[in-house]
């Protein structure tokens, strides 16, 4: 029996965090990937997007100058985007549910919140692999369809119905 | 009550294209030929074994900012900048303690964030709560309260919400 092959994925971590991005770009290496292109902040991520050309981001949400949602807009709309379809997925200690909306509509692929493990990590990018949604595009917004797939798109403990 | 309809939640959907998505993905990872689930999990732990080990050293260092961060605070006056700062080294810590295996770190800064979250500013009994919030979580490092720590995880989050209901009620 075996399980996916990630050894073809290139994966960009961008996180303001060193010691996240090594955890995850760990993880991932553990998972079978083999190559990760870690950056610390959105604009060194969207520098690098051209060169790496990644299969997949996973960014943080809390970044000094820009954010990971105005990040992940950049890359949904831009007109230099190198890829509006790019999976993304956003590891953020952001938990409440009306910032689990605003990462949605902002064109996300999956919602991971810290604290990250590997389990959560792994079934996440399963889940982004296996995502067979659509891209909606109108005038307010550009990403994944989000009437399909809402709580499957939702990693972690939820916080919010323990408190 | 009635479930709202798409396009009352997504106004936007009512003039909209649907654009199949390239699904580059499922030609770049077959599901199969690679580690089981299990492997893989297994593999990423062992490999962040060390990371792992580092954690409480470099977490001190966050600590001691928001202890700092906390004791700037001073007699004149907090300030929305000082909140934020607080609040600021506070997510972080939430994030980072359960991912290194500290989770009931990340229960006391998740407890911490929810307290400061949209305050201006904090008076006396307010900044009692924070600092009680730092010295719960020097304790856990100090007892090395590791993984899931049983009853503990689920009491923590719950006495910490009682500190916070008790000021805010109280406010």
């Amino acid at each position: 029996m075996s399980g996916y092959d990630f050894s073809n994925l290139r994966i960009m971590i961008c996180d303001d965090s060193r010691q996240i991005r090594s955890l995850v770009n760990t993880f991932l290496h553990g998972f079978g990937v083999k190559d990760v292109l870690e950056v610390k902040d959105a604009e060194q991520a969207l520098a690098e997007m051209a060169q790496f050309d990644p299969d997949l981001i996973i960014t943080d949400w809390n970044m000094a100058q820009t954010s990971g949602l105005e990040f992940v807009k950049r890359v949904r709309t831009s007109d230099e985007s190198h890829d509006p379809f790019l999976p993304i997925i956003m590891l953020t200690g952001y938990t409440e549910i009306n910032r689990v909306e605003m990462a949605r509509d902002s064109g996300i692929s999956a919602f991971l919140a810290k604290p990250v493990s590997a389990n959560s990590l792994y079934k996440r990018l399963m889940a982004v692999v296996d995502d067979e949604r659509s891209f909606i595009r109108s005038n307010e917004f550009f990403g994944p369809d989000r009437r399909s797939g809402r709580r499957q798109s939702f990693g972690g403990d939820d916080r919010r119905e323990r408190n | 009550m009635t479930a709202a309809s798409a396009t009352e939640r997504f106004p936007e959907m009512a003039d909209y294209n649907m654009i199949p998505a390239p699904r580059r993905l499922q030609g770049k990872v077959p599901k199969s030929g690679g580690p089981t689930p299990e492997q893989a999990i297994r593999q990423a732990l062992d490999l962040a074994e060390d990371l792992m080990d580092e954690y409480q050293g470099w977490a001190v260092d966050d600590l001691d900012k928001l202890w700092r961060a906390f004791r700037d605070c001073g007699d004149i006056g907090v300030t929305k900048d000082d909140v934020n700062r607080m609040y600021r080294i506070s997510h972080g810590i939430r994030g980072h303690g359960g991912s290194f295996g500290f989770p009931l770190i990340s229960s006391a800064g998740d407890s911490l964030c929810k307290f400061l979250d949209g305050r201006n500013t904090l008076g006396k009994g307010e900044l009692e709560v924070v600092s009680l919030h730092i010295l719960v979580m020097k304790a856990i490092f100090r007892q090395d309260l590791k993984g899931p720590c049983g009853t503990l995880a689920d009491d923590l989050p719950e006495l910490l919400l009682a500190l916070r209901n008790k000021i805010d009620l109280a406010g």
